[in-house]
């Protein structure tokens, strides 16, 4: 998985052992981490045999980042590997990415999410267990488990408040739990018919609005402390990702969705509040874009929005790409700078091939084991009947 | 419907025993053990407001619920001797194997056939579903007033630990389900898989163990130990029986 989102004013992109942290509008690289070949050089103690259901981790293992994320307060920026698995936790001001602490992960990482107050951050994994890790007090210490789901969990986020915590996987399941109090679940979002990809939350606080994309090939908006659905916007093709951004606070948001196996890569949603009737505020979608991005033609991983461009990132031919759109109309963005394309790719030239990941395994095998069954005893009962 | 259970009901008459009107056992054996991690072919509802309760109750009132749930109920046993100790309450039970599952739900027509007159076993059902993943999709929060976990699958193997139907996870999903003063019922034949229970559900800190006093004083805790297949055969096997009861604070 690339790694790939924008914070002012960086556009922040992860491939292989390097995150390079960029400006967008010239050709300064702001900052870079790149790992070394092996993570115990840097302090990496393994997880001990007895915990590992798997044999130790080979060092010839390829280290690779998965997740990235920025701190709230900007002041830490944790990244997740695979190959050796591990938390790494980075000091991002005043020095420029200094390695504050490194710790062994049990699995890799399917989410990564920092608490609101910065104080600690939450990694989930394809058993569904999110666990939190301290990132003020201690920034060594082990991590506790919070909560389990029985399948992976796509993505994860708490509450401004950090009263609660929501978490959604691939049993189709949108679950709000209490936090600190984690063993106690508050309420579910129930009615999506496929593993949901993305939450996000929107409006004011006090409103409990929740936002989730589905492989049902819907987008749904819910009040999460009631598990009541407000909204169903049918969308094209199965969501596996989604990005929101406030267009006016509390009241209009924009919906990023990448879509799986379409004819177009994203789709935008213009979400809108009707807060006319205060006591049953409602949504509606009042503009739709598609964008193509020649869709089809190359393998897409990942985007990420920064004013009117979407920077799109994939690979062609098992080789990293990164292009960029325009989100008004989908065409292709003329106003990058001179060379900046070049200089992403010599970049990531030696990090590895960057072979796409298969998303088809998110969707459940149906596959029926009753009818067969039913079909024998049927026959076996008129074998009898006619057998009397 | 009614027509559809009831020509279900004639329908499964053929392949039950002469002697006693009921399915045999026999045509429906399967293996104890099931992944159910696994993705399997279920129809399960979205929601609990989704689920046609009146297909598996022909008779169910308006505002009744079910309220009492036995996970992995196995050939039935127990739900029939729940349904009898309980005739106003709504019995449930949950099995992941298809022929076991089917088994039940012919057992029950069968029974509710049998006892026509006096309208007997409207107030058990079998639903073949992943109770581990599933059961906020049938019920809403706090529904349950009792959920019985009797001689569930141990997965010995450490690998297989998160299979175990009583996991810390799990446990924050069925306190979920369950109301405040609920009770969840559990009876083994493996020790070690008792101690786990008993550990795991102490440690949850919503949870908290009747003593020996308060769990002799249940009416249910003696039908435990004989009225399920499993738990007859450990009596015939001379095992032991480890009972745990809990209550939901």
């Amino acid at each position: 998985m690339t790694t790939i989102f924008y914070l002012e004013p960086e556009l922040v992109l992860a491939h292989g052992r390097k995150v390079l942290f960029l400006n967008p509008n010239d050709l300064q690289i702001f900052k870079e981490i790149e790992l070394p070949t092996d993570l115990t050089t840097c302090g990496l103690k393994p997880v001990a045999a007895s915990e590992a259901t798997e044999e130790q981790p080979a060092t010839k293992s390829e280290v690779s980042i998965l997740n990235v994320s920025y701190s709230p307060d900007r002041q830490l920026i944790a990244l997740t590997t695979t190959g050796q698995k591990a938390l790494l936790l980075y000091k991002s001001r005043p020095e420029h990415a200094k390695l504050l602490s490194i710790r062994p992960l049990a699995r890799a990482s399917s989410a990564l999410r920092f608490a609101p107050d910065s104080s600690s951050l939450l990694v989930t994994d394809k058993t569904g267990d999110c666990y939190q890790f301290d990132c003020s007090a201690d920034v060594e210490a082990p991590p506790k488990l919070l909560l389990g789901h029985l399948s992976i969990v796509y993505d994860i986020l708490w509450t401004p408040d950090q009263q609660h915590i929501i978490s959604c996987d691939r049993d189709d399941k949108i679950r709000v739990t209490n936090y600190p109090a984690s063993y106690d679940i508050h309420s579910y979002c129930l009615g999506h018919k496929e593993f949901v990809s993305g939450l996000a939350l929107l409006g004011e606080q006090q409103l409990q609005h929740l936002v989730s994309v589905s492989g049902d090939k819907t987008l749904r908006i819910w009040n999460y402390a009631t598990g009541e659905e407000l909204l169903l916007k049918e969308l094209p093709a199965p969501a596996v990702r989604l990005q929101l951004r406030e267009l006016v606070p509390g009241q209009r948001y924009e919906a990023a969705v990448l879509f799986y196996d379409h004819s177009a890569a994203i789709g935008l949603y213009e979400l809108q509040l009707n807060a006319a009737d205060a006591a049953n505020p409602s949504w509606s979608v009042t503009r739709e874009q598609l964008i193509e991005a020649a869709a089809g033609s190359w393998h897409i991983g990942n985007f990420a929005l920064c004013g009117q461009r979407i920077y799109v990132l994939g690979s062609l031919n098992d080789n990293l790409s990164l292009r960029a759109y325009s989100s008004q109309d989908g065409a292709e963005d003329a106003t990058l700078p001179e060379g900046w394309l070049q200089m992403v790719d010599e970049q990531f030239a030696g990090e590895g091939q960057c072979v796409p990941e298969d998303l088809s395994v998110w969707f459940k095998k149906r596959y029926d084991n009753v009818s067969d069954y039913m079909e024998r005893k049927k026959r076996r009962i008129e074998d009898t009947n006619k057998a009397k | 419907m009614v027509t559809n259970s009831q020509e279900r009901e004639r329908e499964a008459l053929p392949s039950t025993s002469a002697v006693t009107g009921l399915p045999q056992k026999r045509y429906y054996r399967q293996r104890a053990h099931s992944n159910p991690i696994a993705d399997h072919s279920f129809d399960y509802p979205a929601r609990p407001q989704d689920v046609d309760w009146r297909a598996l109750y022909p008779n169910i009132g308006s505002e009744q619920q079910v309220e009492f749930a036995d996970i992995g109920c196995g050939y039935g046993g127990f739900l029939v001797t729940l349904g009898e100790m309980f005739p106003q309450k709504l019995s449930i039970g949950m099995e992941i194997r298809v022929k076991v599952s089917d088994y039940v739900v012919d057992r029950i027509a069968a029974l509710r056939l049998k006892s026509n007159e006096t309208s007997g076993y409207q107030n058990i059902a079998c639903i073949r579903t992943n109770a581990m993943k599933y059961l906020p999709n049938y019920f809403k929060k706090g529904q349950l007033e009792k959920m019985f976990f009797l001689y569930p699958d141990p997965h010995f193997k450490r690998a297989k630990h998160k299979w175990r139907i009583i996991n810390q996870a799990l446990l924050s999903e069925y306190a979920y389900v369950l109301r405040s003063g609920g009770l969840v019922y559990t009876m083994t034949d493996v020790e070690d898989l008792h101690k786990w229970i008993v550990s795991h559900m102490t440690q949850h800190p919503l949870y908290e163990r009747l003593s020996e006093t308060e769990a002799n004083e249940d009416p249910i805790t003696p039908k435990l130990y004989q009225s399920s297949e499993e738990g007859a055969k450990v009596v015939r096997n001379k095992g032991d029986h480890f009972l745990a009861i809990f209550r939901r604070l």
